[in-house]
């Protein structure tokens, strides 16, 4: 962004392509092949949401559904019915909202203090970089956070994911681009480090920190690994776990039924597809209306040229 | 700024220590993120002498007796150590001979597209599924290429008697393919981001010069645009190679079955299938040697790829 206003002042308007250019026939097969490119990723959701519609037993009879003959909610209904579902769904809920505030609290103080020329700066940038490199593995990883006593807690699948480096450094490039005179002037009418940080930094950072706000919370919603590590209740685990068993694992649903909760015969795939267009839900309302921000994170600070 | 870098350069204890004072707070700032960074990044450093321990549950890290180099020689005897190292590298080299180019032509078709508005469409589309998680996907993907699933029954309309040998999740000759392509899949839309961001960077007027000097289009793709992005083409790749021991634990885990595991059982999904798949095992020390072979590697190969990277003028940390 900073970079963007400083070429302005130099900016010759130059049309980016030459647009006087005659639709071909190479135009129209491109148009075609990315037709068809986007359309193979379009179909296995139109499959899942197609299958999660139908009764199991037209599923598997049909030779080729494009189309439902019948629509049918049971699947759904069966889902919801499913008590872990709710438990999956609140548990996640809260990792991504306690989750995503945690990590950009984290991301931003760590960002801004580097930026500053503070005595042993090098050495505090150095042991952040060495830990995206290099790590314990995995067997460490466990027997530490399960020896802090975070064993079926929530927040194993929290604290532990507090700062994603590339995300931080990226920030951390955005708020040095931010002009020093501001914070400057700002000092001189007597403003705390702090209040630099809250009143004029994080204010001209919006767009970017909404970015990786919404990077976090897309992280935590899809986490599922932590929770395989260190969540052994059930009624503590994951949406996305919780959707791996029900994928997984072919008697997961069936033990899991509450005492008198009939198991349909719908059981199978169309039970799983619902479950997977249910997990995925959010991420697929949210992203047309937040594409812009879905899309610039990587450029925001990868490419500098 | 300038009498800023001065006072930084302190030259005895007593400006050093005013220099420190003087930045208490940003100091403050760091103290929550260097936490974190101690507790859950440095500490099971700390936790990788066990490569070289024998753990006992009730001596912990520290007090469990040292073997030396017992665990390392362990793996040299173990064939499924053998089998996941060798698939490590093979899947990672699949990935990078059919996957790498992929994100690349696709940056340079979408680029070409004639409307602005179907272009932003495709590029919206081909993203999407970047944002989802592998459980997610393994469930679309188990599925469709499954026992009932819509591609079985298309190659049933095509051939009949593929369909009825259909085995491509169960079988070793398929499942690295099955991989790959549903790696494309979930990620060839993401990656063209950087490379269009690569070729909305370069300079117009070599299109309007060649335009004048009469170039078609394919020419100017050919002459321009690839030469233009070459650079960044170049340094991703050698990043990508760097990251070789990174063989995708998630996708793996999540859609692979004990009759592919000879070809699709990764270090990642090794060093967790003899740890946590059969119960709980107590054997912490040789899980813990085999990820230290493994990550002593990965660090060295991304190192050596930064640094030529650094050499290549780019910056090398991403």
């Amino acid at each position: 962004m900073a970079d963007a206003t400083h070429k302005s002042s130099l900016d010759i308007k130059v049309p980016k392509r030459n647009r006087i250019r005659r639709f071909s026939i190479g135009d129209a097969i491109l148009i075609i092949i990315m037709s068809l490119l986007s359309l193979s990723v379009i179909l296995p959701f139109y499959n899942a949401v197609l299958v999660s519609m139908v009764p199991q037993t037209v599923y598997v009879r049909s030779p080729l559904l494009l189309w439902p003959k019948e629509v049918i909610w049971d699947n759904y209904r069966f889902i919801f019915d499913f008590r872990l579902i709710w438990y999956g769904i609140g548990n996640s809920v809260f990792i991504t909202v306690a989750g995503t505030l945690y990590s950009m609290l984290l991301t931003v103080l760590c960002a801004y203090a580097l930026t500053k020329d503070i005595p042993g700066r090098r050495f505090v940038r150095f042991l952040i970089v060495f830990t995206m490199y290099f790590s314990g593995g995995i067997i460490p990883y466990f027997l530490i956070i399960n020896g802090l006593g975070l064993t079926n807690s929530l927040w194993s699948m929290i604290l532990p994911t507090g700062i994603n480096v590339f995300y931080m450094l990226i920030v951390s490039n955005f708020f040095t681009g931010i002009p020093p005179s501001l914070e400057e002037s700002a000092k001189i009418d007597g403003a705390g480090d702090f209040t630099i940080l809250i009143r004029i930094i994080l204010p001209l950072s919006l767009p970017i920190l909404a970015t990786f706000a919404l990077y976090y919370a897309v992280d935590k919603w899809n986490e599922w690994w932590h929770g395989l590590l260190f969540i052994r209740k059930v009624e503590k685990q994951p949406l996305q776990l919780i959707l791996r068993q029900i994928i997984q694992d072919a008697q997961f649903l069936s033990q899991q039924l509450l005492p008198g909760q009939e198991k349909p015969d719908v059981y199978g795939d169309s039970i799983k597809m619902a479950a997977v267009v249910v997990t995925m839900f959010p991420i697929m309302m949210l992203y047309p209306f937040l594409q812009r921000y879905f899309l610039s994170g990587l450029t925001l600070g990868a490419v500098k040229e | 700024m300038a009498t800023n870098r001065s006072l930084s350069r302190p030259h005895g204890r007593t400006d050093l220590k005013k220099e420190i004072w003087r930045n208490r707070y940003f100091y403050l700032m760091l103290l929550l993120p260097m936490a974190f960074f101690i507790i859950f990044k440095y500490l099971p450093l700390y936790g990788l002498q066990l490569a070289f321990k024998e753990y006992m549950l009730n001596k912990g890290i520290t007090g469990s007796p040292w073997i030396g180099f017992d665990h390392f020689k362990r793996m040299t005897v173990e064939p499924e150590f053998f089998v996941a190292f060798k698939n490590t590298i093979i899947i990672s080299l699949y990935r990078i001979i059919f996957g790498f180019p992929v994100p690349i032509i696709l940056a340079l078709m979408i680029n070409e597209v004639y409307f602005n508005r179907f272009r932003r469409f495709t590029q919206t589309i081909l993203t999407f599924p970047h944002f989802l998680s592998w459980v997610i996907v393994s469930g679309l993907v188990l599925n469709m290429f499954g026992d009932s699933g819509v591609i079985k029954k298309l190659v049933a309309l095509y051939s009949p008697e593929m369909a009825t040998n259909w085995n491509m999740l169960y079988s070793k000759a398929s499942f690295r393919s099955f991989l790959i392509i549903t790696d494309i899949w979930k990620e060839a839309g993401w990656g063209t981001i950087i490379y269009l961001a690569a070729i909305a960077g370069i300079d117009p007027s070599y299109y309007e010069a060649a335009t004048i000097d009469g170039c078609n289009r394919l020419q100017k793709v050919w002459h321009i645009t690839i030469p233009g992005i070459m650079g960044i083409i170049v340094i991703q790749l050698l990043l990508r190679v760097g990251w070789v021991m990174e063989a995708g634990f998630d996708q793996i885990f999540n859609l692979y079955t004990p009759p592919v595991y000879p070809v699709a059982d990764i270090l990642d999904t090794y060093v967790y299938r003899i740890t946590f798949g059969r119960g709980v095992s107590m054997d912490m020390g040789f899980p813990t040697a085999v990820g230290l072979f493994k990550n002593v590697i990965n660090f060295a190969l991304i190192m050596t790829a930064n640094a030529i990277a650094r050499r290549a003028g780019h910056d090398g940390i991403i």
